[in-house]
């Protein structure tokens, strides 16, 4: 679920409006410290500290999209995996603020009296999995909204013709600086829910998970929220379903360790050559064969 | 050695650019294809080279299908291509430029290629002078002649020229013309010329083939077409 | 001073082999327009191979020629088998916009290096590995003195050097070279002048496969072999072709010896986490303000 927030940033700001960035993880941590922080030192309550986070995010891809915004296609990859590596590593500089490697310990509290006595008991796992719903569905209300409006409209015209969009008053650089905004605030809600789950540090958010981000994006089908769905299902669950079918053959561990990875890639690399358009993209080419 | 082009037809999504057009360029003649802008004359002489895809129809050079073929195959056939405005590398010097033009030969007849490059620095001597400079140092009509030197160093059999006066002054324009009218009487080298400038085109021309929208609207002798005048004054506007 | 003196040697010596990094990357970027972001999983494979080799007996230098050749065949592998359905698909498939067009070889690129290191992970049990030099890695003796510099240094400077002589001399004097350089400038004129440029590119692959194993080679022995090891160093390479100039062999070499020594003097000056955010920074200021690098053509990236 919280992956499915994360994936769709990179729904939004690549598949919608053409910008690549291997980066997005790094904007959840910037989510995850900027609500475990507030929580930690200040006790700030969950409901609160959340929307800072995103709020945050937002300011950091504020900063993100002004230098990045003039930059296209490799320039732009590169400069966010590097962002993807830096940031991280600020955890460890500056220690005494962000405990380094160990990272923080967060507890976001768990589920209100109120709703106890209603249903009965809520163990930790379902509050955490109805409050980051609630958030889901907040993130894909503002999503839709997004895609089918006329700001998806010149998004996409921004990644398909810019030149042609600034000649109709699209102010192509602002409009880039927006989108990152916007999409990293996606980024920091899901970095700030990981948080949930109880621990905020750098191997969290390391740049593997720019990769599987986008990774999803990419095999869902990147042009639309269905494939963000699709493909965050396809990445969290893959290493359980291969975990199930391995173990019954009893594959040596040397294999079975690496097997989601080297499944991950080699899907990764077989949908962009036969489908670029993804699991959903494939399905809507049949449709309209 | 002729170019046989049957309904030929070349489009680029909604749009035809060439539409079923045939004709035949005999071998050592010139033939001009001539008419006014987007009459699909580019489009046809890319087709021919391999740059661009036809839908339907055939290309047929000395018995040879050239439809399907890559255009490095195509050269390898005898073909050279000069492309209208960027024919040349800018970032390569003169020689280097005309040494790509000799490439595939290199191998085979490293001999021929010498001498072959020599008689072409001899054909433009200008190029001689600055065989050391970057391309995209020369002036307009210097790049024209190297485009032109470039693909004959391969001594090519058909040579298809793309709007060679395009951007050039008159007096350059027929230095151009006159050199490869010269060189198609002394060597028999075919040439379709494509052009805009068409007195300058029918001037030297054998055989002229009028497009107007992508169709061939007239294939006659160039002597007969110079003289139609309401043909000239409908599709040529002279 | 003697502080500055052993930055500077191993500023140097990292910065060749970084060089060659960025050179492999510039090359396949000039050659099939594609940052290649697999291209350190290629040289960290090749390295595992070359290490299995070591280990089983084999003398240094068989295995290093073997993994120069690996690399090579590797480079191959992913353009024909990759690269080239890819832009096959492109041409047909409805994702048809400029920047999905560039960004699909840079993802297919990740997968690739995903796949790498996954298989070396299963090949090898994903052991973190020591990898010897044909010559000492510590420090040098030299009447008498010790050195700020190892003879590994040396070693790698000199190879480095025979290698930038080699692919310039390739590029400037030979039709081959001719050839390739024609292709990556102009890809319509190279063909209309009879230049194969599907085999040209495959080249541009072959080269760039080869250079990235000598990169692994030189790298390794002074630190350690693992499928994750070398994911640092694509970073930094990267940052070295975009300071010296994307465009730009000379421009990649320039590059890489710049990264090499502020990566250098950042880590005996500073601490080792500061490398990131160095690199960060330079990356930044290069793109801001001369994105084409210091040797690039003006043609800059974004208007």
């Amino acid at each position: 679920m919280i992956f499915f927030i994360g994936v769709l940033s990179i729904t939004l700001l690549t598949g919608a409006s053409g910008q690549i960035s291997l980066g997005q993880g790094a904007l959840m941590a910037v989510g995850g410290y900027a609500s475990a922080l507030p929580i930690l030192h200040f006790t700030l309550n969950m409901w609160l500290a959340i929307p800072m986070a995103v709020f945050v995010s937002a300011i950091a891809g504020l900063l993100l999209g002004v230098t990045a915004a003039r930059l296209s296609g490799p320039y732009l990859a590169g400069t966010t995996l590097v962002i993807a590596l830096a940031i991280p590593s600020l955890a460890n500089r500056f220690e005494s603020v962000f405990s380094g490697d160990v990272g923080l310990s967060v507890d976001f509290g768990n589920a209100p009296s109120w709703l106890n006595k209603a249903i009965g008991e809520v163990a930790l796992e379902k509050w955490q999995l109805i409050v980051t719903i609630i958030f889901a569905t907040i993130a894909l209300f503002f999503a839709l909204n997004i895609l089918d409006t006329r700001t998806g409209r010149s998004w996409r015209a921004l990644r398909d013709h810019d030149i042609a969009a600034s000649l109709q008053g699209v102010n192509v650089g602002r409009s880039r600086i927006f989108i990152f905004m916007v999409t990293s605030a996606f980024a920091g809600m899901a970095g700030a829910l990981y948080g949930l789950r109880g621990i905020v540090s750098p191997s969290v958010y390391a740049v593997s998970l720019s990769l599987s981000l986008l990774t999803a994006a990419i095999l869902g089908g990147i042009r639309n929220i269905s494939g963000a769905f699709i493909g965050s299902v396809i990445v969290v669950f893959l290493p359980d379903w291969i975990g199930t079918v391995t173990s019954r053959f009893s594959v040596p561990t040397r294999i079975s360790d690496y097997l989601p990875a080297l499944i991950t890639g080699l899907l990764l690399v077989v949908t962009v050559v036969l489908s670029p358009g993804g699991v959903s993209g494939a399905i809507h080419h049949k449709k309209h064969k | 050695m002729t170019l046989e082009i049957s309904h030929l037809t070349t489009q680029f999504g909604s749009v035809t650019a060439v539409d079923d057009i045939s004709f035949t360029a005999k071998a050592s003649e010139i033939t001009t294809v001539i008419g006014a802008n987007g009459a699909g004359k580019s489009t046809l002489l890319r087709t021919i080279s391999g740059l661009e895809k036809p839908t339907s129809g055939s290309i047929k050079w000395s018995g040879n299908e050239l439809i399907g073929l890559k255009p490095e195959a195509i050269v390898r056939l005898g073909v050279a291509h000069v492309p209208e405005g960027h024919a040349v590398i800018s970032e390569l010097t003169v020689a280097e430029n005309i040494a790509m033009g000799g490439l595939f030969r290199r191998r085979k007849n490293r001999a021929d290629l010498d001498s072959a490059s020599k008689e072409v620095y001899e054909l433009f001597p200008r190029l001689e002078e600055r065989h050391k400079q970057l391309a995209g140092t020369l002036s307009g009509g210097e790049r024209q002649m190297l485009a032109i030197a470039r693909a004959l160093v391969a001594r090519p059999q058909l040579l298809l020229l793309d709007e060679p006066s395009l951007g050039l002054a008159p007096l350059v324009v027929e230095q151009i013309i006159a050199t490869v009218n010269d060189l198609c009487r002394k060597t028999g080298l075919s040439v379709l010329l494509v052009e805009q400038n068409a007195i300058t085109a029918l001037g030297v021309a054998d055989q002229g083939v009028l497009l107007s929208l992508g169709k061939v609207v007239a294939d006659r002798p160039a002597k007969e077409l110079r003289a139609d005048a309401t043909l000239r004054a409908a599709y040529l506007g002279y | 001073m003697n502080l500055f003196l052993s930055a500077f040697f191993s500023g140097t010596a990292r910065g060749a082999i970084y060089a060659i990094v960025a050179l492999g990357l510039v090359l396949v970027w000039r050659g099939a327009g594609i940052i290649n972001f697999a291209q350190m999983g290629q040289a960290m494979f090749t390295t595992y191979i070359a290490s299995t080799l070591i280990i089983s007996g084999k003398s240094y230098w068989l295995a290093f020629v073997i993994a120069l050749i690996a690399g090579a065949m590797l480079g191959a592998l992913i353009d024909i088998l990759v690269m080239r359905p890819l832009s096959r698909v492109h041409r047909a498939e409805a994702l048809n916009s400029p920047a999905m067009k560039a960004a699909i070889p840079v993802i297919a690129s990740l997968g690739i290096l995903g796949l790498l290191q996954a298989l070396a992970g299963m090949f090898w049990a994903g052991q973190e590995r020591g990898f010897p030099a044909p010559v000492a890695i510590e420090g040098l003796i030299v009447a008498g003195r010790k050195m700020p510099f190892t003879a590994f240094d040396i070693f790698t400077i000199a190879i480095v050097a025979l290698v930038l002589v080699l692919t310039s001399l390739f590029f400037r004097k030979t039709g081959t070279g001719l050839a390739m350089r024609a292709s990556a400038l102009n890809q319509e004129v190279a063909k209309l002048s009879g230049i194969r440029t599907t085999q040209v590119r495959v080249l541009s692959w072959m080269i760039s496969g080869a250079t990235s194993s000598l990169a692994g080679l030189l790298i390794t022995p002074t630190s350690n072999l693992s499928p994750t090891t070398l994911d640092l160093v694509l970073i930094i390479g990267f940052t070295a072709a975009v300071v010296g100039g994307l465009d730009s062999l000379p421009g990649a070499v320039i590059g890489g010896f710049i990264v090499g020594y502020v990566i250098s003097f950042v880590n005996f000056y500073g601490t080792p986490e500061d490398i990131f955010l160095a690199i960060l920074l330079l990356l930044l200021i290069v793109l801001l303000v001369r994105p084409s690098g210091v040797m690039g053509t003006k043609q800059v990236r974004r208007v």
